[in-house]
């Protein structure tokens, strides 16, 4: 009876299985896509290009490790993209607008991550919603929202340069002449503090059991709603702190955007192997995933595809994607 | 109250459409009210404003029609808006910029968004991918081709008075000072047609089933995969067909947008009583339940607040009408 | 033996209709192994989850270490020592081994999990319980045997003195049953109570000390494994008083011609290698016990669910079944055990679910021809008797009895001349089966063939021209109704390969 021990010597090789298939695959791809690039553009062979692509990288990985975890659960936050533009516009209103310091506006900005995030988490778990309406709802109402308190006009958030422009430099820093993208150090600190907050937590380890079989969980014990609140909680923070990111790598935010964005994160996701059905997910897939997806934004219009291209792409990308997770299931069950 | 619901005369059309009704009917009073108490010199008893309101009823109303069927299966489409657009972005480059004949291109129009119907179709009920994340990438290519195709220009369809705007005339004529509705006949003909469709053919019969009962209709011996598809087919299509009555009114139509229609088609449909969870649809709701939206954002032109309150208010309507239809659901059983 | 750990005493539990138990008595000592067994329908489960609180009891006692105890949630039970091994796993397929047997009360270090610490301790329990089970690997990549190891090893986790094994053989292979047995040979030393629940004879006898007997949710009694003898148990098991007159000789003439031949059918571990024929006018009873692989059979038959291999031949012709869609084209007709989930749309009328499977015979141009589909749904809820004020009438608002015929309406207005009943007259009460009884006589008569599915002896006994035995995917026996007994049946049902 060893019928569920599929697989190859390669597949089945320890090495391979503690890294994941789908991880070293998406590495392999990450790699030939930069090749690709570095091969038809000389533009994109140049320091700048890190940069740029680590722009994309941060706020996508925020909302990646995010949602990461409402997938886990076997949920969805489709808010995340609205959100983070809503959130930025706010925390930049108050700034720019209503001269408050600008730590008041980052932790404001955060905080109406966090209040977004606990709405989404109590309208699944304890109305009952299915998580794609009521965060498609949420993400309507965000939208609104942003708009109507910045009174309809774009935000732009302090330059580098500015007096209070110092959230830049968080994440770009200058020395010596030299732009050091710093951001990628808190990218990279924040997922490994919730690989663990994943791994070795009993939030996080319920999270997945949650997405793993909910009743099974249930009758273990353990109050399946505040869990599956908390994912979506997780969710609305990094929003926060995409917005964050967001504001600093582009600086100004027109009212009702962002829309889509979340398909990028998601997609991100999904392509480091986390499962639509739930269960499963790492963060480092993630953040490889996420990586695939601003190599993509910056690679493709230095070969001459613009935004309207990417769109397309990014379109195929997420049902290839999608496809291959339902192919898996089918595979395991 | 039951003795109401059981009158035969409140039976046909529908105790769920009558309580539409009059809600209507009081929030056109309401607005009527409030809006020269909000707004100096403004008015809302007008015909004008009916008009209006109904011109933004027709395209939401075709929309809302087409995701009706769709949500009967079960499922949801989040590309309807994008493809509208996509819709008329690409019959409107050919008609003003490639000089097509007009005709062609409004078939062009409809068939476009047949294609996406197809694509949904096919991927959801063949390839089974969940059905949000699918509408959601063919959102994301219905914005990039449409906008690839335009090369990102926006599209402004010939007004009334030039050589090819005689199907303006499909939403409204000129009679002197007054116009016509002619879009309120072929909105209501469409909703007719639908609902014959929906009540009287084995297409509707076996989608309305499939919503109830997937597994029991397949093995009945039914190819559920093949009208579930249709399902899409019949959405994507009176995309495109809501498309013309979309420029009819705005004449121009700009690359990358059209996702909030989604969500107010959607908001029409479940308000109308078509339960999210599939099985139970009713045309005549989806159509008064698009009135209702068509009102309110008029209204809230009217009392001069920004279109994004209608974001949020639709969101809300969504979450609310769901739950309560959830929760009904939870006691019958 | 040791002393008496736990005593049930006159349990009586009744759910609305059903006397589901009628007044119980178990007894478990400490390292004793007993067998609780009986039909389908015993009782068996219900005692066990009135034990472990899922239900409450009407009326009895339960006496566990010497104190009277009445527990509310299976978390309590666990609490004080009595914990169940599902017979459907309760696993988190994507969590390790450790992770599982842990959940709910993990090891902490701190503020972070300590899963070393969990993979050792899951690592002893393995060593303790003799099987070699890596902590690390992950749930669902287990074999069916393994995963149910891992069950054994978390309720042994929960300091368990009393341990219930709900058919804990039924998927598992020879190699993991010897497996088991030793580990219940180890619990049983360390004098711990095991209630084993099972329908295999020869498992009863090489593992038990005593067997309990229920039958139709009474006690029948219990015996002393080594003294008695297969036939024994069997006999306490069927022998109730058949009230319907059994059927004594086939209906069928000799020369019948064959209507549907299925030659070597395979799908999944639950249909292995299954022919069998079925004659015009006959009705074939599927016998066997829970688990046997019969629904499976009639569903790859049917092409509900893949299968391997095997040929299907319908009047004799060859004829290829992929989907349901297939068959029903070659007119055969499945009536599901689970009505609500794969035979009726419950939010629909009688006449949208008569017409379902033939609704193209119902098209007058592009529209439903309402008319006469509400002439044919009303024909047969007069020739069924189906108790409902019209037509118009949704499914859901009916009975089981009626909603059964229901759909018998839909295969007959689609005019199907086979027929398989999956359990025709579960959960329908005893008017309306006699009713349903009669009507499968009456189609045989008129030409059409059933295969008919039951867990009910007295109903294979009373129906079946001839008999089709099943026991774990295979068959295992095939009696005309002429040499057909219970015991035979039953030996016939037990017999493993």
């Amino acid at each position: 009876m060893t019928d569920k021990k599929q697989g190859n010597a390669f597949t089945n090789n320890p090495v391979v299985r503690a890294i994941g298939v789908q991880k070293i695959v998406v590495v392999i791809v990450l790699i030939a896509m930069i090749l690709f690039f570095s091969a038809m553009s000389p533009a994109f062979r140049q320091y700048s290009t890190i940069l740029s692509i680590m722009d994309y990288t941060y706020y996508l990985a925020f909302l990646g490790i995010g949602v990461t975890f409402c997938l886990i659960t076997g949920g969805v936050d489709l808010s995340i993209g609205t959100g983070m533009f809503c959130y930025a516009l706010i925390g930049g209103y108050l700034i720019t607008q209503k001269h408050t310091p600008v730590i008041v506006g980052i932790i404001v900005t955060i905080l109406c991550g966090l209040i977004m995030g606990t709405v989404n988490g109590l309208i699944v778990s304890k109305g009952g919603h299915a998580p794609f309406l009521a965060t498609l709802c949420t993400m309507m109402i965000v939208r609104g929202l942003g708009a109507i308190i910045t009174g309809g006009s774009s935000i732009t958030w302090p330059g580098a340069t500015a007096p209070n422009g110092w959230t830049r430099t968080l994440f770009k820093m200058d020395i010596g002449g030299t732009k050091v993208p710093l951001g990628f150090l808190w990218v990279m600190i924040l997922a490994v503090a919730m690989s663990i907050f994943l791994n070795k937590t009993r939030p996080g380890r319920y999270i997945i059991a949650i997405g793993s079989n909910k009743e099974a969980t249930r009758l273990s014990g353990v109050n399946v709603a505040v869990y599956q609140t908390i994912a979506y909680v997780i969710s609305g923070v990094f929003t926060g702190l995409a917005a964050l990111a967001y504001s600093s790598a582009f600086q100004s935010m027109i009212p009702g955007g962002g829309g889509g964005i979340e398909l990028n994160a998601i997609g991100g996701a999904i392509i480091g192997g986390t499962s639509m059905n739930g269960g499963s997910g790492t963060i480092a897939g993630t953040i490889l995933g996420v990586f695939i997806m601003s190599v993509l934004q910056t690679g493709l219009p230095l070969i001459g595809l613009q935004a309207n291209y990417q769109q397309i792409i990014i379109g195929l990308v997420l049902i290839i994607a999608v496809y291959i997770d339902v192919l898996k299931n089918k595979k395991l069950a | 109250m039951e003795k109401i619901k059981q009158n035969a005369i409140v039976k046909k059309i529908g105790f769920n459409s009558l309580v539409l009704l009059c809600v209507m009917v009081l929030l056109y009073i309401l607005f009527a009210i409030i809006t020269p108490m909000v707004k100096v010199n403004a008015s809302f008893v007008s015909y004008a404003r009916i008009v209006s309101a109904l011109k933004y009823a027709y395209f939401l109303g075709f929309l809302s029609l087409g995701v009706t069927f769709v949500i009967a299966t079960g499922g949801i489409d989040f590309s309807i808006g994008p493809v509208m657009f996509c819709a008329a972005l690409i019959s409107g480059y050919l008609l003003t910029m490639k000089g097509w004949p007009l005709v062609l291109c409004l078939l062009v129009c409809i068939l476009v968004g047949t294609v996406f119907g197809i694509l949904n179709g096919v991927l959801v009920a063949y390839a089974g991918l969940p059905s949000f994340i699918t509408s959601m990438a063919s959102m994301m290519l219905a914005k990039g081709i449409g906008s690839v195709f335009t090369k990102t220009q926006s599209v402004s369809w010939p007004q009334s008075t030039d050589a090819n705007g005689w199907y303006r005339n499909l939403v409204g004529i000129k009679a002197g000072n007054m116009e016509i509705p002619t879009g309120l006949i072929l909105l209501i003909v469409g909703a007719i047609i639908c609902a014959i469709i929906l009540n009287k053919t084995m297409a509707g019969r076996y989608i309305l089933c499939i919503g109830s009962n997937r597994e029991a209709v397949r093995l009945s011996g039914v190819n559920t995969k093949r009208w579930e598809t249709l399902a899409y087919i019949i959405c994507g299509t009176l995309a495109g067909l809501a498309a013309i009555f979309y420029v009819a009114k705005n004449t121009t139509v700009l690359p990358g947008l059209g996702d909030t229609f989604n969500n107010e088609a959607i908001a029409g449909c479940v308000m109308g009583g078509t339960s999210m969870t599939g099985g139970v649809a009713s045309i005549g709701g989806t159509l008064i339940g698009v009135l209702i939206i068509a009102l309110l954002q008029e209204g809230i032109l009217a009392m001069g607040f920004q279109i994004n309150y209608q974001y949020i208010i639709t969101g809300l309507i969504v979450l609310v009408v769901v739950w309560a239809d959830l929760r009904s659901r939870r006691k019958r059983n | 033996m040791g002393d008496v750990i736990l005593t049930m005493k006159g349990i009586d539990k009744s759910f609305p209709g059903v006397h589901a138990l009628d007044h119980v008595d178990l007894e478990v000592k400490k390292g004793e192994v007993h067998a609780l067994m009986g039909e389908n329908g015993a009782g068996k489960s219900t005692l066990m989850k009135v034990l472990t609180g899922i239900y409450s009891k009407d009326e009895g006692t339960i006496t566990y270490e010497g104190k009277e105890v009445e527990f509310s949630n299976p978390r309590e039970a666990q609490d004080a020592g009595i914990v169940i091994v599902h017979q459907e796993l309760n696993m988190l397929g994507h969590l390790t081994v450790a992770q599982n047997i842990f959940i709910g009360r993990e090891i902490m270090n701190g503020k972070l999990i300590n899963d070393k610490k969990m993979n050792e301790e899951a690592a002893k329990l393995f060593e303790q319980l003799g099987i070699d089970i890596d902590p690390k690997e992950t749930m669902s990549r287990l074999t069916v045997g393994k995963q149910q190891m891992c069950e054994i090893a978390k309720a042994i986790s929960h300091e368990a003195k009393v341990i219930i094994f709900d058919e804990p053989s039924a998927a598992l292979t020879e190699a993991e049953i010897e497996e088991l047995f030793k580990i219940i040979r180890d619990l049983r030393d360390k004098q711990m109570g095991i209630v084993y629940i099972s329908h295999r004879m020869d498992e009863i006898k090489v593992i038990t000390d005593r067997v309990t007997v229920m039958r139709d949710g009474g006690y029948v009694g219990t015996l002393i494994t080594k003294d008695s003898t297969k036939d024994d148990i069997i006999n306490m098991m069927v022998g109730r008083v058949i009230y319907e007159d059994p059927k004594t000789e086939s209906a069928v003439p000799k020369d019948a011609p064959v209507v549907l031949k299925v030659e070597h059918l395979n799908a999944g571990r639950m249909v292995r290698d299954v022919s069998f024929e079925l004659r015009k006018g006959e009705i074939l009873g599927f016998s066997g016990l829970m688990g046997a692989g019969r629904t499976e059979t009639a569903r790859a038959l049917f092409g509900a669910d893949p299968k391997e291999g095997g040929d299907i031949y319908v009047n004799g012709e060859k004829i290829e079944i992929k989907t349901p869609q297939d068959a029903v084209k070659h007119g055969i007709g499945y009536l599901s055990e689970d009505r609500k989930r794969y035979g009726i749309v419950v939010d629909k009328t009688i006449a949208e679910n008569s017409t379902m499977a033939s609704l193209e015979h119902f098209m007058k141009g592009a529209f439903i021809d309402k008319k006469r589909e509400n002439e044919v749904a009303q024909q047969y809820v007069e020739t069924l008797k189906t108790k409902t004020p019209g037509v118009d009438q949704l499914v859901v608002n009916l009975s089981g009895g009626n909603q059964q015929k229901v759909v018998i309406a839909k295969w007959l207005v689609r005019n199907c001349d086979i027929l398989i009943f999956d359990e025709p007259t579960r959960g329908i009460d005893v008017g309306a089966k006699s009713e349903i009884y009669q009507l499968m006589n009456e189609l045989v008569a008129e030409g059409k063939s059933i295969i008919m599915i039951s867990s009910e002896m007295t109903e294979i006994l009373r129906m079946s021209d001839r008999i089709v035995v099943m026991c774990e995917g295979r068959k295992t026996g095939e009696l005309d109704i002429s040499e057909a007994t219970q015991e035979r049946i039953m030996h016939a049902a037990t017999l493993r390969d």
